[in-house]
């Protein structure tokens, strides 16, 4: 039950202080994704299916505090969370650039994916991506990758804290 | 034959959750674009959940900021002590003036108390969240179904318009932002009565769209609501031109426009709560409509 309630309130708790900690910072405009953090950290430390519908369920939360009608992130971070999952074991995940390179790689590749769901779905047309990619999914995604390692540390020693031999297994993982 | 069917369902039966689950999430946002009353009430239902926390968390950071604020930053009280001695003197001439106006201002609450008779009724309510994601401009309020507040309602503050509510839960409520892409607003230029649709460019920006290039907008010009839409009493600022384009080809020209309230700094708004005439809205669907073909 532990294993079930405790992830689920530190992805809530993680959606909080998105929207109301975050903002509240000077730079409005680019602020590291948590939750993608989050989603991407379940990838290690989670079974596919369990890991899989929490993922589902932290991108449903997250699109219900967005302004996004249609539901993009209940549909990209499970989608996030498999791929990462993939890839886990192929990749040495040890230290600050690896860990900064995981998380900019699949933040950009979130926010295309985005990009071209809202194209292709919503009535409106967001223009040239160019512009969009330099101004705004580079710096989203490098700040989100600056924030992994620090993140990715503390959730580490928060899951030894609580469940000591998933940690086991995931430290043999990585 | 079932037995062969068995292994094979467990050999892929991670293939088949993955599936399920990505099929599912797509089958959520087809309902959503349908918008089926079962997952608004599923989405009412998990925000009322969620929203105490937010508002908890909101109101922890805000008290925590405004101590940082009024008690560990104090090294600039000496300064702030000469700008308000200044200040003082301002004040008593400036009182000397509110005297006169006083007056006029007897004569003007008349004419005041007609105006309030016909304006729509409005509710105050708390900014406790934004969007958590930076593609979408949103952010959530601390009223909702239960105080009247329903989807599609204006939603503006002192300083001009802020948005409209998207989704609403028993108590709370989201609102998209005029800067969102979603986001269409019908208005005119307040200078030269000039109609055009105001939409979300992102960003701390807006732009004018169906803006004829016959009509004239130069940047400084102030636009505001047309009241056309249904949701938005007429008059109320909604931005400044920063940028005119007339180079292009075509039949518009191209302006940008910032809005004139600052939707990073949301703490309070008023939610507009009369519906306006049933034939506006109708008018309004009929152009959404057609940007949808589009």
């Amino acid at each position: 039950m532990r294993r079930i309630l405790l992830p689920l309130l530190a992805g809530i708790l993680f959606l909080i202080l998105q929207t109301a900690w975050l903002p509240s910072f000077p730079i409005h405009r680019i602020r590291p994704d948590l939750l993608l953090i989050f989603t991407l950290y379940l990838a290690f430390l989670f079974p596919p299916i369990f890991g899989g519908l929490l993922a589902f369920l932290m991108g449903y939360l997250m699109d219900l505090f967005s302004g996004n009608a249609l539901g993009f992130y209940t549909f990209s971070r499970p989608l996030v969370f498999f791929v990462a999952q993939f890839f886990k074991e192929r990749f040495y995940l040890e230290g600050f650039s690896f860990q900064f390179l995981f998380a900019f790689v699949f933040g950009m590749l979130e926010g295309i994916l985005i990009f071209i769901l809202m194209n292709a779905l919503q009535p409106f047309s967001l223009g040239n991506f160019v512009p969009l990619f330099f101004t705004f999914l580079l710096p989203q995604s490098f700040f989100t990758g600056l924030a992994t390692p620090l993140l990715f540390w503390l959730f580490q020693k928060g899951s030894s804290l609580l469940f000591r031999q998933p940690e086991k297994k995931m430290k043999e993982r990585v | 034959m079932r037995i062969r069917g068995f292994f094979l369902f467990r050999r892929y039966s991670l293939l088949i959750f993955i599936i399920l689950l990505l099929l599912f999430a797509l089958v959520l946002m087809s309902l959503r674009a349908k918008q089926r009353e079962g997952v608004e009430f599923f989405d009412a239902l998990l925000m009322e959940i969620s929203s105490p926390f937010q508002k908890a968390s909101t109101l922890i950071i805000k008290t925590v900021q405004g101590t940082f604020q009024h008690y560990v930053f104090l090294v600039n009280l000496e300064k702030e002590s000469r700008v308000l001695k200044q200040k003082i003197a301002e004040l008593q001439e400036e009182n000397h003036r509110m005297k006169e106006m006083k007056l006029a201002n007897e004569r003007l609450r008349q004419l005041l108390q007609f105006r309030e008779k016909n304006s729509p009724s409005m509710i105050g309510a708390e900014v406790i969240g934004q969007d958590p994601s930076s593609w979408f401009k949103s952010v959530t309020i601390d009223k909702g179904e239960k105080d009247g507040v329903k989807k599609g309602m204006a939603v503006i503050s002192p300083t001009g318009v802020i948005g409209q509510i998207l989704k609403t839960a028993p108590h709370y409520a989201t609102v998209l932002l005029v800067t969102d892409y979603n986001s269409a607003i019908d208005s005119i230029v307040q200078r030269t009565r000039a109609k055009a649709i105001v939409e979300g460019k992102g960003e701390n920006r807006c732009k004018l769209k169906y803006l004829l290039r016959a009509e004239e907008a130069a940047v400084g010009d102030i636009v505001v609501t047309s009241g056309l839409g249904g949701n938005f009493p007429k008059g109320l600022m909604i931005g400044e031109i920063k940028k005119v384009d007339k180079k292009g080809h075509g039949v518009f020209q191209y302006a940008e426009l910032v809005p004139s309230v600052d939707l990073t700094q949301l703490e309070e708004v008023f939610v507009i709560m009369e519906p306006l005439p049933s034939s506006q809205p109708q008018e309004e669907k009929g152009k959404k409509g057609k940007k949808t073909k589009k």
